[in-house]
């Protein structure tokens, strides 16, 4: 059995706030979500930023609402919508990024999400660092998710970067064990 | 030399500070503009200079300190209209005459500058009635919108110098941190368009438009400041509801000259 949404959550509660990098198959993508953005954030009391890189904020938005998941408290910063001309209509919680390109831009997205956000803790999902690698160099793509986790570790929130089980280059899989606090495995079998 | 380069930092260390009240753009200046400095603020069209100076005088008004716009190309109302609605934007400032706004062509009118072409005793006339309104109104911030236009009407090399090194030390003796606004074309390759802006200025600041594989990015880089230790790198900005955001631009391994 993969590990469920409740055990990530656990597994995430008694970490400080840290950059994680969560391994993830197809078949343990929604679970993972589930787990960050529903149960974790939730006990932690915690806004949620989910980077869509991979799918369309409108596409992930359309599962939590199927799930059931409170959207309250989400916000996307979405790098793949305008890519495709499909970001005609303005939401609410969705910031717009014009390709998974402008790295920089991704960041000032989320800067700005967390001031608008005040006070509240954040969490930060980047969905995913296997999408980004798609467009992206692994040089410029190392300085970003360096920075970013820097920039987040100075604001006490906690990172979570998905990696997609045998889609990634021994190059991403060495910088996201140097830049990360820790790797968790969501396929790996509970106890 | 040793003794130097220590009273140097010393003094680096005791200049007083106008925090912009943009965090990124302070934290580039090690905690602000040193105070009475004038700054030219130059770029192209549609790289957040007006933004980032009407940003300034709201955070400078917010703090209590009295700020003056003065607009030369566009009319302050219409100006205000296309401003990002910042969330700590309060219209009390206005009503309160923390956050002023003139339109030079009242001033020149006033003056009875007529002329497209300004005569060396309407430049001081001008950098007269600029520091009358600093003293009546005890303006702390003052931002010009844009110099390059009141340059246009001065014509020669000689009094641009003149009326950049007056204004300059018109403002700054009267404890005021100016930001002069300096249009230039993308593929200048000075920071103002008449080249004597950016000689007398106590700082520069370059914004720019950075095209990197088919994206545009508006950027912002410290080249010059008087009285602080600086980052002289490359920020990528972003306009926002919150206040304008800096973030490091990315090199990416790029050894490139952008």
């Amino acid at each position: 059995m993969p590990k469920s949404p409740s055990k990530l959550a656990d597994e995430l509660s008694e970490l400080p706030p840290s950059a994680i990098a969560l391994s993830i198959r197809d078949e343990t993508y929604f679970d993972a979500i589930r787990g960050v953005v529903d149960r974790f954030a939730t006990k932690k009391d915690l806004n949620t930023i989910y980077i869509s890189a991979a799918i369309p904020s409108q596409s992930i938005i359309d599962v939590l609402k199927i799930l059931e998941i409170d959207m309250g408290r989400i916000y996307f910063v979405d790098s793949v919508s305008h890519t495709m001309m499909s970001a005609s209509k303005k939401v609410d919680n969705v910031l717009l990024v014009e390709s998974s390109t402008m790295l920089e831009n991704i960041m000032l997205k989320v800067d700005y999400l967390m001031k608008k956000g005040g006070d509240k803790g954040n969490v930060i999902l980047l969905d995913s660092i296997n999408a980004l690698a798609i467009h992206n160099s692994p040089k410029i793509l190392s300085e970003f998710v360096h920075i970013l986790i820097n920039n987040l570790r100075a604001k006490n929130a906690y990172i979570l970067i998905f990696s997609i089980e045998g889609f990634s280059s021994d190059e991403i899989n060495n910088m996201m064990s140097f830049v990360c606090d820790l790797t968790l495995d969501m396929n790996e079998e509970d106890d | 030399m040793a003794e130097e380069g220590v009273s140097a930092d010393s003094e680096v260390l005791e200049r007083d500070r106008c925090p912009t009240g943009i965090e990124g753009l302070d934290n580039i200046l090690n905690g602000g503009i040193p105070r009475g400095n004038t700054i030219l603020f130059t770029g192209s069209c549609g790289t957040g200079k007006t933004t980032l100076s009407l940003e300034y005088l709201v955070h400078g008004a917010l703090a209590g300190e009295n700020c003056l716009f003065v607009s030369v190309t566009e009319a302050s109302e219409k100006l205000m209209k296309n401003v990002i609605p910042y969330d700590f934007f309060d219209e009390s400032l206005i009503k309160k005459g923390k956050l002023v706004f003139v339109d030079m062509p009242i001033i020149y009118e006033r003056l009875g500058m007529t002329e497209m072409e300004l005569s060396m005793e309407d430049v001081e006339a001008l950098v007269r009635a600029l520091g009358n309104l600093v003293d009546e109104l005890s303006i702390k911030r003052l931002v010009i919108d844009s110099v390059t236009s009141v340059c246009y009407r001065l014509k020669t090399e000689e009094k641009i110098r003149n009326f950049i090194l007056k204004v300059g030390k018109a403002l700054s003796d009267r404890g005021c941190t100016s930001l002069l606004i300096s249009e230039i074309s993308p593929s200048a390759e000075r920071y103002s368009l008449y080249g004597v802006e950016e000689a007398i200025a106590d700082g520069i600041v370059l914004m720019g438009n950075l095209e990197r594989r088919g994206d545009l990015l508006r950027t912002l880089q410290v080249v010059k400041m008087r009285g602080t230790n600086h980052s002289r790198a490359k920020y990528v900005l972003d306009l926002t509801p919150a206040g304008i955001l800096l973030v490091p631009l990315l090199k990416g391994g790029s050894t490139g000259g952008n």
